[in-house]
């Protein structure tokens, strides 16, 4: 027989209790059976759901009404005012490809890294990722006069014989953006064509939904073979995403760190951006995961093990970005730079002050909590610093690009910048048209992963079981949150 | 396509199973498995997965095309820039390294694809719904006089079910 690889103890061995462990990190969930009942169960609609979609088309539609009455009225009802002329579309462009940027990191560079915590969670991340990246990428368009002639940044042979300028990082940034949807929405793909064979298999009332479940699981069929390839493909897409989640936000800061503006033009910008826009997306993954798994009864598969486990990760990456701001402070000091200096002044102690509090609180002070393991077991604490988190992520990305435009080198340009009802709409339905796809998304397709986490369920055997599991499937009351080994 | 199909509850009896089959050289053996496991692949023994040479392939040609299609239209249409060369492989480094992955990425998907004979338009003979539920399903192709021999091993080693199809 082929060595198990988890070896069988003796069946005098003692029981270990029912806690999480390194080898057991789902105690509650039994077997195969109970994954595929529990997870496909989410998918049936609910009157909260509808509701929650109605709210979120709304949105949306007034983020459309409000772009339709600027492209009839022109830009100038967005509330730029020269030199401010990138505001809160801009601002918002980087808010949404950082959420992104969390997902790729959950569902590809902690696959590379093997943590064990990532298989309950990867899946709404990876969704969120697209998602977010959907929204992010209709900015720059909502940005642009003539939304319309969008498409004369990709090269390709045209009429007009030339050719998109290749040293402007705008450029870049479309080729960034355009490869991190495409990888993304097929990483994601990817992974659910075992779990829609799954819901084929299942599916017994709707030919309909059967049918659909069949061509998109493309005629999945479960053999060795197949899982041999689906694994090596997996690994590889994974070993892309990882190096690519990391150049897409470097290009993005591109955007700022190539121009001569005071505040943009610094080299630590490219990691000070990729750290920041992981940090974002924890925070995203917290205020989607949460509702979830209360709302969805899946606490026992997104444990607090897990939330104690992502919470980390997230309070690692808020001190990564609060010694990015401490670094652009000395920076600016220690450069000697007079237009350096003064402009860092002026985000601090001038005209933006109650920005950069915002900015500095949020990021760095409160996220500090969760040095506490008492807080970072508690998933409602966790949801409100989510909260915190995206509002703080926000202002910064407003503190990186308003008070630089607005207080450039000749002192005469100095001026101030105000958002308009357009902006806010705009920004209102951006949230609207992300959270529609997601609602859509939980309803058709399965949040966690049922095949991924198959793997961490221990397997049934004909011997005793290497898990403190009986062969007939016997097993100890699952004590809800209880504080284990596996963090 | 002839063969025995045994569906297993427990995967040590389905790792069992197959290298009984094995030894016996009953005919080629496919498992259906709810999700990958180490021991069947071991007991299985297939050879690594030729997907990574898609990706190669794809990562360089993406390579290639993203270095060409920026140096190219640079040269056809010159225009000097922050007085850079015409051709600057500092900032094309990142079309060379973007249209890599997303070359790169897509080739390992089609050689997904190609390696997994998917999309099927067809049910596989001998595959059952409950292979992707809870159980571990073995396939043996062989001719009907080795059936026998086939299926008895198939039970010996805790099958629940054996069927012949074809």
């Amino acid at each position: 027989m082929a060595t198990l690889t988890q070896p069988v103890p003796s069946r005098d061995e003692p029981r270990r209790p029912n806690i999480a462990s390194a080898d057991v990190q789902l105690p509650a969930v039994r077997d195969y059976e109970q994954v595929d009942r529990e997870i496909v169960g989410t998918l049936h609609p609910t009157v909260a759901w509808f509701i929650g979609l109605g709210i979120a088309v709304f949105f949306l539609f007034t983020g459309i009404a409000a772009w339709m009455y600027q492209i009839y009225s022109g830009l100038g009802v967005a509330g730029y005012n020269p030199p401010v002329m990138w505001g809160v579309y801009i601002i918002t462009f980087v808010f949404w490809v950082g959420i992104g940027h969390a997902g790729t990191l959950i569902s590809a560079i902690l696959y590379l890294f093997r943590a064990g915590f990532r298989t309950t969670i990867y899946r709404c991340a990876e969704a969120m990722t697209v998602f977010a990246v959907m929204t992010a990428g209709l900015f720059p368009i909502l940005h642009l006069g003539r939304p319309w002639k969008f498409f004369w940044l990709i090269p390709y042979p045209n009429w007009r014989y030339i050719w998109p300028q290749f040293k402007s990082p705008l450029v870049w940034d479309v080729f960034a953006i355009l490869t991190y949807l495409t990888i993304s929405s097929t990483f994601l793909y990817v992974g659910l064509i075992p779990d829609i064979a799954v819901l084929r298999d299942r599916e017994n009332i709707s030919p309909m939904r059967k049918r659909i479940y069949s061509v998109l699981s493309l005629g999945w069929r479960n053999t060795d073979s197949e899982w041999r390839h689906f694994a090596r493909a997996y690994l590889f897409l994974a070993a892309f995403s990882t190096p690519l989640v990391l150049s897409v936000h470097s290009v993005v800061s591109f955007d700022f760190a190539m121009a001569l503006v005071p505040g943009w033009h610094t080299t630590i910008f490219a990691p000070y951006f990729v750290a920041g826009a992981i940090f974002s997306g924890i925070g995203m993954v917290f205020t989607i995961i949460i509702p979830l798994r209360k709302f969805f009864g899946l606490r026992h598969y997104v444990t607090i093990n897990h939330l104690d486990a992502a919470a980390k990760l997230c309070l690692f990456t808020s001190l990564v970005v609060g010694c990015a701001y401490m670094t652009e402070w000395f920076v600016a000091w220690f450069s000697g730079n007079e237009f350096e200096k003064a402009f860092f002044a002026n985000r601090i102690w001038g005209q933006w002050w109650w920005a950069s509090a915002i900015l500095y609180t949020c990021n760095m002070v409160l996220p500090l909590s969760l040095f506490s393991q008492r807080l970072r077991r508690n998933p409602s604490w966790l949801f409100i610093l989510s909260f915190t988190i995206n509002i703080g992520m926000w202002f910064e990305r407003f503190v990186i690009v308003v008070p630089s435009l607005s207080h450039e080198f000749e002192p005469w340009q100095w001026t101030s910048y105000r958002p308009t009802w357009v902006d806010y709409a705009i920004l209102a339905g951006s949230f609207g048209w992300f959270s529609m796809w997601f609602l859509l998304f939980i309803k058709q397709l399965p949040v966690i992963a049922i095949s991924e986490v198959k793997e961490i369920v221990p397997p049934k055997l004909r011997k005793a079981h290497p898990h403190g599991i009986d062969p007939a499937g016997r097993h100890f009351e699952y004590e809800a949150d209880t504080p284990g080994e596996f963090a | 396509m002839r063969g025995v199909i045994g569906a297993f509850h427990e995967l040590d009896a389905a790792v069992s199973a197959i290298e009984a089959l094995k030894e016996g050289g009953v005919g080629a053996i496919r498992v259906y498995t709810p999700t990958p496991r180490h021991e069947l692949e071991e007991a299985i023994g297939a050879p690594p997965s030729s997907v990574r040479r898609y990706t190669l392939i794809g990562g360089l040609l993406g390579v290639t095309f993203g270095f060409w299609i920026a140096i190219w239209t640079s040269d056809y249409w010159p225009l000097v820039v922050g007085g850079k060369p015409i051709a600057s492989w500092v900032p094309y480094t990142i079309f060379g390294f973007e249209v890599m992955v997303l070359v790169g990425a897509l080739s390992t998907v089609v050689g997904l694809f190609i390696n997994s004979r998917i999309p099927r338009l067809t049910m596989m003979v001998g595959y059952d719904p409950r292979f992707s539920h809870g159980d571990y399903g073995v396939w043996v192709e062989c001719p009907p006089e080795k059936a026998k021999t086939a299926e008895g091993l198939l039970r010996e080693h805790g099958a629940v079910e054996v069927r012949l199809e074809r």
